[in-house]
């Protein structure tokens, strides 16, 4: 890395109040790189969202992290035992350092679940957890209140926290500890974990600067990344000029319409990934008598054509669905096939008496999900095919999600993604008999409601043999397709971009958690 | 009756043959082309449903496998699409007929909106004087310092904020003609008033009011045929005006859907394409709206020259 | 000159009034906040807890008269998307708009007095008519669509050959049409930071060229206006009887045109420009979009589409401040360019 180049990072960012200029320019590895946005806080149980799991993974660890091919890999913890039903038990590294400098035990892993219990974003995923107990210095034990097959995919949540370092009231007087969203809690401007990174500057929505912890447990990590850059750039053309420009290493997401460009860029790689969100529409049964019957959902399913908008729209950058899981969950059944037949759309609207079709409205956002507007506009002009009058609403996403809440459209446009990585949490949230007071169903926005699915779905989530649960979830997808209970249309890509010296591929997964702490930089 | 009234209209009509205007007319050629353009632009648009191949705006006659082809002096275009498709497969063609279609509506909507605002109370400022002048004044004054893009802007903003997205799309087009109708009025009020004022105190005025006239009858029957030339030359710009206003709304994401596109939503949908190589969804209809645009402004330039009135400076 | 101060401030607390009581009488249907700031599957009874401690279950009444006790302090509250007082998030897009804003009316100024001076002067000349010609189509030509025009040709490059290429003249015309592309087109670079949150783009050469087709497609909408206007005062101030007797007494045309007729053209011009200004601003809104410049207006924008209340507030009292200050400027200057204006804040 030349000095001008270094000197270049240290200045970019639309606007910054001091320019850090690096003393030593030689030795240092840097990574420049920008997301489309920046961390909300230094508080990783301030939001359950994707950036702030990201930020987890560069400057915490998980207790398991998921591997590319969604098995865990131990971090923080070495080994587990189920010891019964209820009960598991970890075991704990004992080499571990917090960035303050305090020794990682048992108690701070018991101490980060209890304040993830106290959360709004994260007590929700947390709730089957009954009790954490540190049995010695390195020996932590869950007891749940009922078996609970998950607990390994809870513990990818579990990014330990200084407990010594969060005690005690701030010069405000706050307790360290309190979680404030969108405020000025002293866990949002501090930070220590055990991650590969420590945070130097934090100016948000404008810059952020990451230095290599010296402490850093993982000796066998290949990481030689000293310093990151983050400089958020929110506007996807700007992003990928930047890229392109050199003036970063490292971009994500790369929007759909640049793909070709970056993948001719001969200084530049590009890395896409079938990703894991599902994006589909729901079909209102309350609000159109016509979307009981089975037979017209089944020929709104058979009329959309998933590869056309796979294709021509998301130039091929997502993968057509036929079902809510993608491949590598428990849930996901291999032989569901795409069902684009428009014949057969024909047929069984007329069967069911809806040959001359009939009026409905819909409504997408148009700033949340990769080409959202454009794909609900594609899906309408697909169900005029068979003579559905579609009157079509695109929002931003700000007002969608209000109008969501009131089921104000006959279809409604959702993009989900699974935050356990489970199969059952897409049917919990998603097509579950709508229930206000267990919140079972909160974005079933089509009204479906099959209790037999939800008896299945709520036996799999006590069913400790996963063999045995993962065949229960693989026919609640199976009979959610056949019901056609909703529009499946497809997995959003993912997409990540570097310079070709910076070596993304190992440590990109499908859960968009790039592990950057493992990242090489190769000598230009 | 029709005895007597068509001597008149002939008379009027070879009162026009003869007169200045028309003389100038025929000596300027830049007029004419220009008014030649605006006519067969105006006669496609509103001939749109009858002329275009397809229509844009019903969704069974779009298909996404022809989508983003390229006009046909292009390699790999299709000869039932002379200027190619949009990302959804929609005829560029007939896109951009009903849109131009769109975009002259709400463009001589708002300006009649305007007119009447405006002139209203650039009539009832300038008669009345007084309280009445100075409140309407004042605010001209505070909305023009504000300039009329930022108040059609915000204005529009909070219009589909009072509406919500959804109840704008449904009545886009008559909202767009409120938006840049409420906008636009002060440059009516302001000339309106100067050219009442000027008249006010002439004699043709008093010897109406000693006879006895309404305020109402003077104003409408005396003062405003004779404020009527900078009204229609301010109305050629505030035409071209009110149209970039739209387009900028639009563009902006504040006008006309996408399912039913402007000639402003539509380089705003394109724009999107200009960086993977299919300028044609932005650039066409650019050009269509430029040149709509440039001959009405020729048109009001040649105007000016040969009406030659006092405009409101600034 | 103190009466009119006063009154004028008088005007600016009102203009600001208005716009904090109306933004805030619409904000429900802006969106709600708490959208933006939880994970999706936090449930309804989180929310409302949240809801309520950011007070967005309080009366209207209520609601508003904290804000504006608090705006009274200059606290106009947190952005909820940026996580932020809103000043601060104003105070760092600001300098982006003034350095565009700036430049541009700097290229306004360097052009338009020469051409429209020029065109005024000789106004059958053929170089006259291409001015006039080009300026009534710079001005039929959306700004937007303009600065889209600009990415095509020179940050992406077209290339075109409509002649012949293997003939001398065919290949040099091609030559002509085609264009390289490779501008800078989107945001600032690397703008070198002065001092605070100030990061200016006129530091360094490359800085510069991030501004000039943000600049040339702003200028765009506002140079042929200004030709013209000095163009017609022009014209209309060499045919006054002071001049044809400047003329007459045999004083050079240079300094007619320059010393006496000039200055006379420069009053209502500046009266235009101080509005002008304004617009200028409006219009950063739809160039700082199509350029992704980050200044205020493409924050503006996204403040919108995210239901960002706080800002929406705090930018629309903060430029309806900006047009105050303007024209009370403008007013300022025109009263001593011109002494027989009396500022006693009656039209005059």
């Amino acid at each position: 890395m030349t000095l001008k180049k270094t000197l270049l990072a240290s200045v970019i960012g639309a606007a910054m109040t001091t320019a850090v200029l690096p003393t030593v320019a030689s030795a240092e590895t840097t990574l420049r790189m920008a997301y489309d946005a920046d961390p909300v806080s230094l508080d990783i149980h301030e939001q359950l969202s994707g950036g702030i799991l990201q930020l987890s993974h560069m400057t915490h660890d998980p207790l398991v992290r998921w591997n590319k091919d969604l098995s865990f890999e131990p971090r923080l913890a070495t080994a587990w035992e189920q010891v019964d039903d209820t009960t598991m038990r970890m075991t704990l590294r004992d080499d571990v350092e917090f960035h303050s400098g305090n020794a990682f035990s048992a108690e701070d892993v018991v101490w980060t679940v209890e304040r993830l219990k106290r959360s709004p974003d994260f007590k929700a995923i947390f709730e089957p957890i009954e009790s954490v107990t540190a049995v010695d210095e390195t020996t932590v034990e869950f007891k749940t209140t009922d078996p609970y097959p998950l607990l390994l995919n809870l513990a990818t949540y579990i990014f330990p926290m200084d407990s010594t370092f969060y005690s005690g009231t701030a010069e405000d007087g706050d307790p360290k500890d309190e979680i404030v969203k969108n405020g000025n809690s002293f866990a949002s401007a501090n930070l220590s974990g055990t991650g590969p990174f420590t945070v130097v500057e934090h100016q948000k929505g404008n810059r952020m600067e990451f230095e290599r912890f010296d402490g850093y447990w993982d000796e066998q990590s290949p990481g030689n990344v000293d310093r990151i850059v983050h400089t958020p750039i929110s506007e996807n053309a700007t992003r990928v000029a930047a890229l392109l420009s050199g003036d970063v290493d490292f971009i994500a997401p790369v929007p759909p319409n640049d793909l070709d460009r970056v993948r001719e860029d001969e200084d530049v790689q590009l890395v896409t990934m079938s990703g894991t969100r599902i994006i589909f529409f729901h079909m209102n049964q309350e609000r159109v008598d016509a979307f009981q019957d089975p037979r017209v959902r089944q020929a709104f399913a058979y009329a959309v054509n998933q590869e056309a908008i796979a294709d021509r729209l998301m130039k091929g950058f997502a993968t057509p669905a036929a079902q809510f899981s993608p491949q590598g969950y428990a849930g996901h059944v291999a032989d569901l096939e795409l069902r684009h037949d428009l014949e057969k759309a024909q047929q069984l609207m007329a069967d069911a008496g809806h040959g001359d079709g009939f009026e409905i409205s819909m409504m997408a956002p148009n700033n949340r999900y990769v080409n959202d507007a454009k794909i609900a506009q594609a899906v309408a002009a697909m169900l005029a095919r068979i003579n559905v009058t579609v009157d079509l609403k695109t929002l931003p996403k700000a007002q969608y999600w209000g109008e969501y809440d009131d089921r104000a459209a006959d279809m409604m446009m959702i993009g989900w993604h699974s935050d356990t990585e489970d199969s059952a949490n897409f049917h919990e949230y998603l097509t579950a008999c709508p229930d206000a007071d267990t919140g079972a169903g909160q974005y079933n926005a089509g009204n479906y409601c099959n209790p037999e699915l939800d008896k299945l779905v709520a036996e799999a989530n006590l069913e400790v043999d996963l063999e045995k649960r993962a065949q229960m979830l693989q026919q609640v997808e199976q009979t959610l397709y056949e019901e056609a209970a909703v529009v499946p249309l497809h997995w959003q890509d993912l997409a990540w971009a570097s310079a070709d010296n910076v070596n993304i591929e190992p440590i990109l997964n499908v859960m968009n958690f790039p592990y950057l702490g493992d990242l090489v930089i190769e000598e230009e | 009756m029709t005895t007597t009234t068509t001597p008149q209209v002939a008379s009027r009509w070879s009162r026009f043959r003869s007169s200045y205007l028309l003389y100038s007319f025929k000596r300027d050629l830049v007029a004419q082309l220009s008014l030649v353009v605006f006519i067969a632009l105006v006669a496609v648009a509103v001939l749109a449903p009858w002329l275009a191949p397809m229509n844009p705006y019903d969704l069974a006659q779009i298909d996404i496998m022809s989508s983003e082809l390229p006009p046909f002096w292009i390699e790999g275009s299709d000869p039932a699409y002379p200027v190619g498709t949009d990302a959804q497969g929609r005829d560029m063609l007939s896109t951009i007929l009903y849109g131009a279609r769109v975009s002259l509506i709400i463009g001589f909507g708002a300006v009649a909106l305007q007119a009447i605002l405006g002139v209203s109370f650039g009539l009832l400022a300038g008669y009345l004087g007084g309280r009445v002048d100075a409140f309407l004044m004042r605010l001209a004054d505070i909305q023009l310092s504000f300039s009329t893009l930022m108040v059609a802007i915000v204005v529009g903003a909070l219009v589909k904020a009072i509406f919500g997205g959804a109840t704008f799309s449904a009545y886009a087009v008559p909202l767009l003609v409120l938006i840049i109708g409420l906008a636009e009025w002060p440059q009516y009020a302001r000339t309106v008033r100067a050219s009442v004022l000027a008249e006010r105190h002439k004699e043709y005025v008093d010897a109406a009011r000693v006879m006895g006239f309404t305020s109402r009858r003077i104003m409408f029957r005396h003062i405003l045929p004779n404020t009527l030339s900078p009204i229609f030359v301010i109305s050629t710009v505030q035409v071209a005006n009110a149209i970039i206003a739209e387009a900028a709304l639009s563009f902006l994401g504040l006008g006309m859907p996408e399912t039913q596109p402007s000639l402003g939503s539509l380089i705003k949908s394109g724009f999107d394409y200009l960086q993977s190589g299919s300028w044609w969804i932005t650039l066409i209809p650019g050009l269509v709206l430029v040149v709509l645009v440039l001959v009405i402004n020729l048109l009001g330039d040649w105007l000016r020259d040969v009406l030659n009135p006092r405009l409101y400076k600034g | 000159m103190i009466a009119f101060l006063i009154k004028r401030l008088f005007h600016a607390l009102l203009v600001m009034f208005i716009i904090s009581v109306i933004a805030f009488a619409i904000q429900d249907n802006l969106g709600d906040p708490i959208q933006q700031m939880v994970g999706q599957s936090v449930p309804e009874s989180e929310r409302e807890i949240l809801r309520e401690q950011l007070g967005l279950n309080d009366p209207f009444l209520i609601q508003y008269l904290r804000f504006a006790g608090n705006a009274l302090q200059l606290d106009f509250g947190y952005s909820y998307i940026f996580n932020q007082p809103t000043t601060e998030v104003i105070l760092r897009h600001l300098p982006a708009t003034l350095e565009l804003v700036f430049s541009t009316t700097l290229l306004i100024v360097l052009l338009s007095v020469p051409i429209g001076v020029y065109s005024a002067i000789r106004p059958r000349a053929w170089l006259s008519r291409f001015f006039m010609g080009v300026s009534i189509i710079g001005i039929s030509i959306p700004v937007f669509l303009t600065a889209i025009m600009l990415i095509q040709l020179f940050a992406i490059g077209v290339s075109w050959s409509p002649f012949p290429a293997d003939t001398g003249w065919g290949a040099w015309l091609n030559d002509l049409i085609t264009t390289e592309g490779g501008m800078p087109a989107y945001g600032r670079g690397d703008p070198v930071p002065v001092f605070g949150t100030w990061a200016t783009n006129f530091a360094s050469l490359e800085g510069l060229t991030y501004l000039v087709l943000p600049t040339v497609s702003l200028a765009s909408i506002m140079l042929p206006l200004f030709i013209r206007l000095i163009r017609a005062e022009m014209l209309e101030v060499l045919q006054s009887e002071y001049v044809k007797f400047a003329r007459a007494k045999g004083i050079s045309l240079r300094r007619i045109y320059f010393l006496h007729a000039l200055k006379n053209t420069m009053l209502p011009v500046i009266t235009m420009g101080g509005v002008q200004i304004g617009t200028l601003v409006a219009y950063t809104i739809l160039t700082e979009t199509v350029f992704q410049w980050p200044g205020m207006g493409l924050m503006f924008l996204n403040a919108i589409q995210r239901s960002d209340v706080p800002l929406i507030i705090t930018y629309l009292m903060i430029v309806g401040l900006i047009f105050v200050i303007t024209n009370t400027l403008v007013d300022l200057i025109y009263g001593l360019v011109n002494p027989t204006v009396k500022l006693t804040g009656k039209p005059a």
